[in-house]
């Protein structure tokens, strides 16, 4: 008796669901096809050492995605940002590119981050067909079918900062110095091909440990060495100030260019890092009437909340426009289609005129700066469109 | 070129000296390894970073950081540490942890990102034909009044003969009725505010960020594990370590120069602490 009960109620159950599941579908399907938004996931190193910088990158993708969104959006579906946290390496990146992918059904993945992260990030994308935007400047030579970079090279920003230094500050003779990591010693080595290609010597090489603070006898071995200029990349953030603070303070005059500088770091540190020369594809000081426009939508968006936008978060803003750009001009969001499509895009935003169509890498308006005495950078000059160079052969 | 690197040895003995002294003092008296030194120093650091903002002369981020210091200290002795002492093992949990939860405090509050203090002296000056750091050289001789000092008080006042009496034989000195509890107290809390001092005093050095305390806390800690508890052995084992830090860097480079003071003062431990 009991048995059948069940039996009866299970059967209801089930037609119920069968009713209630037919007159979802249709529902459902007009959902998927038309009014469901395109998820743009954000793996990103909101804890970790990127932390200091994930906050910005985060702001600059929601306010291209509300700026697209108030216009319509896209095929008339609207944009939507997942930012996720994929802990600064490449576990958390595994973690975050699944989630993003089978959790949200990402659409595509406009991003910034670590070497290590985008290495342990970017099969999982191109496995699950998924296009990925990466959107931080980096070593070079990261290739893959679905992989776009819209940021800058070591071949884009370290010769016209060699060159620079040569013609107009007359170094001849260098000194280089960076922190004993891939990406100090990989700038340096670019560094390193340039001077020797302007006729220049390099009389000295040092490298600095990672967690060491104090540069002393690396200072002491500039003195003895005397160069003209010196060339320096440290990592990010801190050890630009810590070299630049022990510079100063030994006396020590000569020209200074780093590869490792940026804004926010230079004003952190005060007048610690007067008269160094940096050169990148974005400053907050741009003239141009594109990033007085993005910077006054930036300040109204997020007022008091708001981080500065720098050269690692400005290129998701410009990420996210090509994205839908190329959307809307495909028609599709089919992940071969656009393959195709995103190389023809240009987008003229902060920065300048921006289109991957270098082997999946982008020429880039590059500009030359100085840190002034109140830390704040003042762009110098303008070096036009520079090419990435041969990143990805095998890609058109 | 000699005397830059004579001035580089001992003016990067006086830092390590600075750095290493509060950690030394609460390890001489209460046998413990402050492993929340670190966090220490950054509370000095961004002492340093608060007299900036509030615009007031650099040199007040010193007592700023000290007052800061032994008040943090006492609290921590006063509620946690106390109860620890029979349990020297738990203390090294107790302080690492005390570490990660000052750490995490300053990073709510200032974040991440670097910070500037302002420093009191940014010149380089000449001596005997070399021009140098005149900042580092000021270390140097902050390292040696405060040397003297410390010194001083051991030897000369009440409290430091009390406190030697600890460090000999606590059992004892508490038997003769010297109030031990109040020596550790007033130990801990001089040897925090002595490495909040050390951190204030590293900012024109280095960048100010919350975890800046980490290598140096290294170091220090080499430097005590090999000085013991004497204050002139830590005097040598910062000149013989350092010392042999700056020539390393200077003939080698400094990758092999970060391991010095490790590898030397793992040798050292193996035959002997130093003495004079």
């Amino acid at each position: 008796m009991r048995e059948r009960w069940t039996d009866h109620r299970a059967r209801s159950l089930a037609t119920l669901l069968v009713v209630l599941m037919t007159a979802m579908v249709p529902a459902g399907a007009v959902q998927s096809q038309d009014k469901k938004p395109i998820v743009i996931a954000v793996p990103v190193g909101l804890s970790g050492v990127n932390s200091v910088v994930a906050p910005a990158v985060v702001q600059s993708g929601e306010l291209a995605v509300e700026e697209i969104n108030a216009k319509g959006g896209v095929l008339g579906r609207k944009l939507q940002l997942v930012p996720l946290d994929d802990e600064s390496g490449p576990a958390g990146a595994v973690k975050a590119f699944n989630t993003a992918i089978h959790q949200h059904k990402a659409d595509t993945i406009i991003t910034m981050e670590t070497s290590a992260a985008r290495n342990a990030g970017a099969p999982i994308a191109e496995r699950a067909k998924t296009l990925f935007i990466y959107t931080s400047f980096y070593e070079g030579r990261a290739c893959g079918k679905t992989l776009f970079v819209n940021a800058w090279v070591p071949e884009q920003v370290v010769p016209p900062l060699v060159k620079f230094m040569t013609d107009e500050k007359k170094v001849k003779k260098w000194f280089a110095v960076g922190s004993d990591y891939a990406f100090g010693r990989g700038m340096i080595e670019a560094a390193k091909n340039t001077i020797k290609g302007a006729g220049g010597t390099i009389l000295g090489e040092e490298y600095q440990p990672l967690q060491q603070s104090d540069w002393t006898t690396i200072i002491s071995k500039i003195r003895a060495a005397n160069p003209d200029g010196i060339i320096y990349s440290t990592s990010g953030g801190g050890p630009n100030i810590d070299f630049m603070k022990q510079f100063k303070a030994a006396g020590l005059k000569m020209p200074v260019g780093s590869l490792s500088i940026d804004e926010l770091t230079a004003e952190a540190g005060g007048n610690a890092a007067e008269g160094v020369y940096y050169t990148g594809d974005y400053f907050t000081g741009l003239d141009n009437p594109e990033n007085k426009k993005f910077l006054d939508a930036m300040k109204k968006k997020f007022g008091a909340g708001l981080k500065t936008p720098n050269s690692l978060s400005e290129p998701e803003y410009d990420g996210v426009y090509a994205y839908a750009m190329a959307v809307e001009k495909a028609g599709t969001t089919d992940v071969d289609k656009l393959v195709q499509t995103l190389p023809t895009i240009v987008f003229k935003g902060p920065r300048g005129q921006v289109q991957m169509n270098k082997q999946h890498h982008a020429p880039l308006p590059v500009y030359l700066a100085q840190v002034q005495a109140d830390g704040k950078t003042k762009v110098l000059k303008s070096f036009g469109l520079v090419d990435p160079g041969n990143q990805c052969p095998n890609l058109k | 070129m000699f005397t830059t690197q004579l001035l580089d040895v001992v003016t990067t003995a006086g830092v390590l000296y600075i750095v290493a002294l509060g950690l030394l003092i609460v390890y001489g008296v209460l046998k413990i390894i402050n492993l929340a030194h670190g966090a220490f120093l950054a509370v000095g650091a961004y002492a340093g970073v608060v007299t900036t903002r509030l615009g007031w002369n650099p040199w007040t981020a010193l007592l700023l950081a000290f007052v800061i210091g032994v008040a943090l200290a006492a609290l921590v002795e006063w509620r946690i540490l106390r109860g620890l002492y029979e349990r020297p093992l738990d203390t090294i949990l107790a302080t690492w942890g005390l570490n990660i939860i000052v750490v995490q405090l300053i990073t709510l509050y200032f974040g991440r990102e670097i910070h500037f203090a302002e420093s009191p002296i940014g010149r380089a000056v000449t001596v005997s034909g070399v021009t140098y750091s005149e900042y580092r050289l000021v270390l140097l001789a902050l390292a040696v009044v405060l040397g003297v000092v410390v010194w001083l008080v051991m030897q000369q006042t009440q409290i430091g003969i009390v406190a030697r009496a600890v460090i000999m034989n606590e059992e004892l000195a508490q038997a003769l009725g010297i109030n031990t509890r109040l020596v550790r107290f007033v130990t801990f809390c001089l040897g925090a505010g002595l490495a909040a001092l050390a951190g204030t005093l590293l900012t024109p050095l280095i960048s100010v960020h919350p975890n800046l305390g980490v290598p140096w806390l290294i170091n220090a800690f080499m430097l005590v594990l090999v000085a013991g508890v004497s204050l002139a052995n830590l005097a040598l084992a910062a000149l013989v370590l350092g010392g042999a830090q700056v020539l390393v860097s200077s003939y080698g480079n400094p990758v092999l120069g970060s391991l010095t003071i490790v590898i030397l003062a793992v040798i050292i431990l193996r035959f002997r602490t130093i003495t004079i």
